[in-house]
């Protein structure tokens, strides 16, 4: 059984992978075995920090030959080593897992000898949990970049989900603080996933095997490199159109080590919480990235990126309640999915007063200088003063107030620029 | 006026909405703390398989799905719960049709909120739900949730555990599901079931406590999402809630 010592250094330094997600997945046990997939996904437990546990996050091992400027764990750097055996890693998922701790595992590791062999190691442990030890939950596995395109096909008919990291969004960022990545070593296996996953999509074989059921996520570095919003968004709605990834994770920057290429500021927790409001946006509510922000611009600190659009575009408000298509309902600020469909259910019976929104639960701080309710406005007409008021609504100084805890001086185990 | 005192089971309330279905004014509740106002009378109701048939078949033949949507509703562990249902069945047989889209009446609006929480609680203890191994390999979760979710959350655990037998114990309404690999009984206990655990039982609860001090992130305190996410009164039975 792994040491508390060693499952201590394995883990601190997974957890700089935002991903937290165990969903999009069907798996279903097996006669013998032990586990399934819940398509939501489950979280087990919540930390301090206000984040999830739903997979163990582990590394296979630390130690790196590679040197990438933010990384805690990079090869210069000077930090406990370990590493851990496969049945190491599968026994503790499965007694974990028969506890209902977690929701299965999320495998990465520093790139331990070469990419080849770090893969393989790797490929060894989840191969074995599945066959061996017969477990049907959820696997996420980090894909190592340029190791053996065969290793990557023969990983994706055994995990749920895979991600490789883009880790900066610009080509010459990632050769100035990555300089052993480049952009085709991440590209290149990402496509070649998402090109077999189309291709077993197609297949009609009765046997066939599960390809990644829960498809390919990244995550990016924020703030380390100078890239505006748009340029990032931009990137991420290539990577969701072209490579049909289900997730793109930000995470803020916070300086690690001092380095005349890096900058010695953190990045705010503000950035973040916009860049995925934004993805949101992208994802479920039809914005493309062009319409929330040019490609040089960066997003508007004191409101939401809906709102920044609906303030730039008021030719098309306000929309009456009863009668818009659930697209231009879908893009009146403070209105998400679910109150957007519970205003199209609602009003088929009855018209809708702006009560009804307020008994219904449909939040109008931001939505109500935006809608008319049975022709009726209960908004403010000045421009300036929405503007102010949007401002107020949003309450951006929560995260202005993280931003001040996240100072370097207090980061020093969150080393990190990953997270 | 009357107050219909029920036994608490789905029966007797289907039998308490015959009974009261024409009186206006009449309260149902299965709660025996209830206040009853003055000028009220109360009005003991024996379960009538009959007659809860017969209401159930009036609903299913209006909204096929509500005689479901009830039955979520009266696991609720709002004392109201049997009001709150019993507004939701007159509205469907006022309207003579399913009424779960007509998301602006007050009724329906007070049923699907007591129904959401019951099915956001079973599905959050498909996750907060922590088992310990017992010496003789039976693994055991006690737990204390606000509704009567034990045999909503079973199939779940039915399915991703069915080679490993297990006892889910509900220490606030003293019942337990025991589960043979095979079958699943659902049993009344104790406030206390007395367990001696397995040897290896303390060291992968000490690792598991372990890993959530290091996954987090201490230099971005975040408590009040933690305690949004995972309230408090969950804590009792997890072990990285728990102790040092």
């Amino acid at each position: 059984m792994i040491d508390e010592n060693r499952l201590k250094i394995l883990t601190e330094s997974a957890k700089y992978d935002v991903s937290c997600s165990s969903s999009g997945s069907r798996r279903t046990n097996t006669k013998d075995g032990i586990g399934n997939a819940s398509f939501g996904g489950i979280c087990h437990s919540f930390t301090p920090d206000g984040r999830c546990i739903s997979l163990l996050k582990i590394l296979m091992s630390n130690k790196c030959c590679f040197n990438c400027l933010y990384c805690p764990s990079r090869a210069e750097a000077d930090v406990p080593r370990a590493s851990a055996t496969p049945d190491e890693i599968c026994e503790l998922v499965i007694s974990f897992y028969k506890r209902n701790y977690i929701e299965g595992l999320f495998l990465s590791s520093a790139v331990d000898g070469s990419p080849d062999a770090t893969m393989e190691r790797m490929l060894d442990t989840v191969v074995r949990l599945r066959t061996v030890y017969k477990f049907n939950g959820y696997i996420h596995l980090k894909g190592i970049p340029r190791a053996d395109p065969i290793l990557t096909r023969r990983a994706a008919l055994y995990a749920d989900r895979m991600s490789y990291n883009v880790e900066l969004p610009s080509e010459q960022s990632l050769k100035l603080l990555a300089p052993q990545k480049s952009k085709e070593s991440v590209l290149l296996p990402m496509k070649q996933l998402a090109a077999e996953t189309r291709a077993n999509k197609v297949e009609k074989s009765l046997h066939k095997q599960k390809f990644l059921p829960a498809g390919q996520t990244t995550q990016m570095i924020v703030g380390a490199s100078p890239e505006a919003d748009g340029q990032i968004l931009r990137l991420s709605e290539a990577l969701y159109r072209r490579l049909s990834l289900k997730r793109v994770y930000y995470s803020s920057y916070i300086p690690v080590v001092k380095h005349s290429l890096l900058p010695d500021r953190c990045t705010g927790l503000l950035r973040e919480h916009r860049l995925y409001q934004a993805d949101w946006l992208m994802r479920f509510y039809g914005f493309t990235a062009e319409e929330i922000a040019a490609e040089g611009e960066n997003l508007p600190e004191e409101y939401d990126p809906k709102c920044a659009w609906a303030l730039k575009n008021m030719q098309y408000f306000p929309v009456e309640i009863n009668s818009a298509p659930l697209e231009a309902l879908l893009r009146v600020p403070g209105i998400g999915t679910l109150g957007a469909y519970k205003i199209i259910k609602a009003r088929k019976y009855t018209p809708l007063g702006f009560e009804d929104l307020a008994k219904m639960r449909i939040v109008l701080k931001r939505a109500k200088h935006f809608i008319t309710c049975k022709g009726k406005f209960f908004g403010c007409d000045r421009e300036r003063d929405v503007r102010t008021l949007l401002a107020l609504a949003d309450g951006a100084q929560k995260y202005e107030q993280l931003s001040m805890f996240s100072q370097p001086e207090i980061s020093l185990s969150a080393l990190t620029g990953q997270l | 006026m009357n107050a219909y005192f029920t036994d608490g089971t789905e029966e007797g309330f289907f039998t308490a909405v015959f009974d009261a279905f024409r009186d206006r004014d009449g309260i149902v509740t299965s709660s025996r703390a209830f206040q009853m106002p003055i000028g009220c009378t109360p009005v003991d109701v024996a379960s009538d398989a009959e007659k809860a048939a017969r209401v159930k078949k009036k609903l299913r033949q209006y909204a096929p799905k509500s005689v479901r949507e009830i039955s979520l509703l009266l696991r609720s562990g709002n004392g109201q719960k049997e009001q709150i249902a019993l507004e939701y069945v007159r509205l469907i047989m006022q309207k003579r049709a399913a009424v779960s889209e007509m998301l602006s009446l007050p009724a329906v609006i007070a049923a699907a909120e007591e129904i959401k929480k019951v099915t956001s609680e079973a599905h959050r203890f498909t996750g907060f739900l922590r088992f310990m191994e017992s010496s003789e390999g039976i693994f055991y979760a006690p737990f204390s949730p606000d509704n009567d979710i034990l045999d909503l959350i079973l199939p779940h655990f039915m399915r991703r555990l069915k080679n490993q037998p297990f006892v889910i114990h509900d220490t606030l309404r003293n019942k337990a599901a025991l589960y043979n690999t095979k079958e699943c009984v659902i049993a009344q206990t104790e406030e206390k079931i007395s367990l001696s655990l397995s040897e290896r039982e303390a060291s992968f609860q000490s690792l598991w406590k372990g890993y959530y001090a290091s996954v987090n992130v201490a230099e971005r305190p975040h408590e009040k999402q933690m305690k949004n996410y995972m309230p408090v009164r969950y804590w009792k039975y997890m072990p990285e809630k728990n102790g040092p």
